[in-house]
């Protein structure tokens, strides 16, 4: 994947054509489609894992937003479902206390969740970031440099620096920052960094990624101890936040 | 006398009476030394076939005729040279003793033969009574074996239940409380008093060493019962624990999926109305999130007392919890005043914990904290080492707790006495300290210096650096 996220231009607010969401709940598809409606043109809505998949498959919605207590059939199945044909973001709904159900959601290729009860404001704010990345994806590539809070990442040079002062990183460090900004907006799990810096090590050198991102936001953020540009989203993995 | 033993007498006399016969007619020809020889087979035949008093009489009997027919003077029972003496007193040593040592091998043999039955039997009843059905059935078994062969009125096999024996297997008579002799065995399994095995009888019950052997043997056959029976026991309760835990994780599912559809939808509506300028609906948004955090702690205190709280410790560096402490109440009023505090000119700070529960038990701390503290006071979240364990400090300018309060604070529902009453239901604190306990740590409260409180969280401190990093 060779994202490029323009520094340029500051992103004008995304819109989606349509917006899918999958949930049994009428009042909760109401409380979505009213946080959605000055974003998206046309909201469908699904009561049923099946009934969501059909309407995703003819209809092709930018965004899907799928509840994962369906009646029908598991959240999980759903989503490994619209993989097989369709690329657009899946944002899930999940309940507190199930991390792993996201981290194996995500695993699975969504792109990022919200936890019930959610505000309104923050559920916007995510589904607006997936359409930027997803937008931004589908248009043509705008450069290789992302600035984002002063930090500016230069991804074909490999070199990052804030203001004039360069910034060194271990080659680890580096994997991790261009893994998690090519990706940029979306929460990546541990095993999914993991995967893509590491590749196919063997041992477990995976606990040791909290290790390397500290040490990388030691270096890139501001305040390390308040991160703004890689999160953490906890019992999940981390997401790089580009500058809204 | 069996009729064996019997005719292997008369059948012996009779060689040996034969044999006498025979030599004496040829004594012209023969020298004492072959008689002797003769009479010796004759003695350890006899002593084969008859046992030991047969051996010795034949012994007896032959010196004698030796004596008599064989030596010099012939026809008497006179001895007239030493070295015959010594002929007839070396053909009676040889032949005692040859006589004794085939009856001892002999009675060897025997018991031998006997121990190997006994053996042979227990296994029998051994595996007779632990193939039976179940563990009742096979106490059952033993108790009546135990009494059929020790020939007593009653046997009983007790099983320790709380502290209390309690009869699970009898044979025999009725058991009695009085006017009757006991002989009790306590029953146990490694090195575990399970249980006792009685036996009771009219008459002074007397045990030899075999039957006690066989009370031993079954003794153990029966504590190997007992022990079946506690481990079926104990697996019929874990079996109801862990329907009942099911039970109780599908009604929390359940509730909290009830109760978390109508809350989600109260918050997104009363925020649209909040957003559009409406108070009442701004209070609705804050009441709604009020109840939000009431169903979790009360789920959440409820997983813990029921066991089924899931934690996953894991490498977890302490500033990233902290971060994320931050990021948490970035977004309300009062986030603002909560100040962090981590040392960026010290390396980096470790520990073993859950992240999802650390930061809970760290959010719960630092909402107490912004609760009680007054509103134009910092909060101050910060880490430290304290030998093998990290400490998070939470520290208030707020009134502190008085002494005699300290530990009810972290009991479940207590508020303090003048607390505002703005949403919390006092299940903050002793859900901290519950979560921290589960994972090997702690949370403690101290005065701080100059007025406030300090709230430490201790968890287990790790070095990464003191592993290999890959």
């Amino acid at each position: 994947m060779t994202l490029t996220e323009s520094p340029a231009t500051p992103a004008a607010a995304p819109r989606a054509r349509t917006v899918l969401v999958i949930d049994d709940e009428i009042q909760i598809r109401r409380a979505v489609r009213n946080a959605l409606r000055d974003m998206a043109d046309d909201v469908l809505e699904a009561a049923s894992g099946q009934e969501g998949i059909d309407l995703a498959a003819s209809a092709m919605p930018d965004v899907i937003v799928l509840d994962l207590g369906l009646p029908d059939m598991a959240g999980a199945d759903v989503c490994r479902e619209v993989r097989r044909w369709g690329t657009m973001p899946i944002v899930v709904l999940s309940a507190r206390h199930a991390e792993q159900e996201k981290v194996s959601l995500l695993n699975l290729g969504a792109d990022d969740y919200v936890t019930k009860p959610f505000s309104t404001l923050e559920f916007g704010a995510r589904v607006r970031a997936q359409l930027r990345r997803y937008q931004s994806l589908a248009g043509p590539a705008q450069g290789a440099v992302v600035t984002a809070r002063g930090l500016t990442i230069d991804l074909v040079r490999r070199r990052v620096s804030r203001g004039q002062g360069a910034i060194h990183l271990t080659p680890i460090e580096w994997d991790i920052l261009r893994t998690l900004v090519t990706a940029a907006g979306r929460t990546l799990t541990h095993q999914q960094i993991f995967d893509a810096v590491w590749g196919r090590v063997f041992g477990n050198p995976q606990q040791y990624l909290r290790v390397h991102i500290t040490n990388l936001r030691r270096k890139i953020e501001s305040d390390p101890s308040r991160p703004q540009l890689v999160v953490t989203e906890p019992g999940v993995g981390y997401r790089f936040e580009p500058e809204e | 006398m069996t009729a064996a033993r019997a005719r292997a007498w008369v059948l012996w006399l009779l060689l040996f009476a034969l044999a006498t016969v025979a030599m004496r007619l040829v004594r012209s020809n023969i020298d004492q030394a072959h008689a002797v020889l003769a009479y010796l087979l004759i003695v350890l035949g006899g002593s084969v076939a008859g046992g030991r008093p047969l051996g010795i009489s034949l012994a007896g009997m032959a010196t004698l005729a030796i004596n008599y027919f064989f030596q010099a003077p012939l026809d008497t029972l006179s001895v007239a040279k030493p070295p015959d003496g010594l002929v007839l007193l070396a053909f009676l040593a040889t032949a005692v003793t040859t006589t004794q040592l085939l009856a001892l091998a002999r009675s060897e043999a025997e018991e031998a033969r006997r121990r190997a039955d006994e053996v042979t039997r227990l296994a029998y009843l051994g595996s007779e009574t632990l193939n039976a059905g179940t563990a009742e059935a096979a106490l059952g078994a033993i108790a009546r074996v135990i009494r059929d062969e020790l020939r007593v009125d009653t046997c009983l096999i007790r099983r320790l239940v709380d502290g209390r024996k309690e009869v699970v297997a009898s044979a025999g008579a009725a058991p009695r409380a009085r006017d009757v002799s006991r002989l009790e065995i306590p029953l146990t399994g490694h090195d575990v008093e399970l249980g006792a095995l009685e036996l009771q009888h009219p008459t002074p019950i007397a045990v030899d060493e075999p039957q006690r052997r066989f009370l031993d043997a079954l003794g153990y056959y029966a504590a190997l019962g007992l022990e079946r029976m506690q481990l079926a026991a104990e697996a019929a309760h874990a079996d109801a624990l862990r329907e009942a835990d099911r039970m109780k994780d599908i009604l929390l599912a359940s509730v909290s999926h009830d109760l978390r559809t109508p809350l989600t939808t109260i918050k997104a509506m009363a925020q649209d109305g909040a957003l559009r300028g409406d108070e009442n609906s701004a209070i609705i948004e804050e009441q709604a999130d009020r109840l939000s955090r009431l169903v979790s702690d009360l789920l959440d205190l409820s997983r813990m007392k029921g066991g089924t709280l899931h934690l996953s410790p894991e490498l977890n560096a302490a500033e990233d919890v902290i971060g994320a402490v931050a990021r948490q109440f970035a977004g309300t009023t009062s986030g603002a005043r909560l100040v962090t505090a981590v040392d960026l000119s010290q390396p980096a700070l470790f520990g073993y914990f859950d992240f999802v529960h650390t930061l809970r038990i760290l959010g719960n701390l630092v909402e107490n904290a912004l609760r009680y503290a007054p509103a134009d006071t910092p909060v101050e979240l910060g880490v430290t080492t304290a030998g093998e364990m990290l400490a998070f400090t939470v520290a208030d300018r707020g009134p502190g707790v008085p002494a005699p309060e300290v530990e009810r604070i972290f009991e479940p529902f207590h508020r303090s006495p003048g607390a505002r009453n703005d949403g919390g239901a006092g299940l903050g604190l002793s859900i901290a300290r519950r979560l921290a306990e589960e994972q090997g740590g702690d949370v403690r409260y101290a005065p701080r210096a100059g007025g406030g409180s300090v709230f430490t969280l201790l968890l287990p401190a790790c070095d990464p650096q003191a592993e290999e990093i890959a």
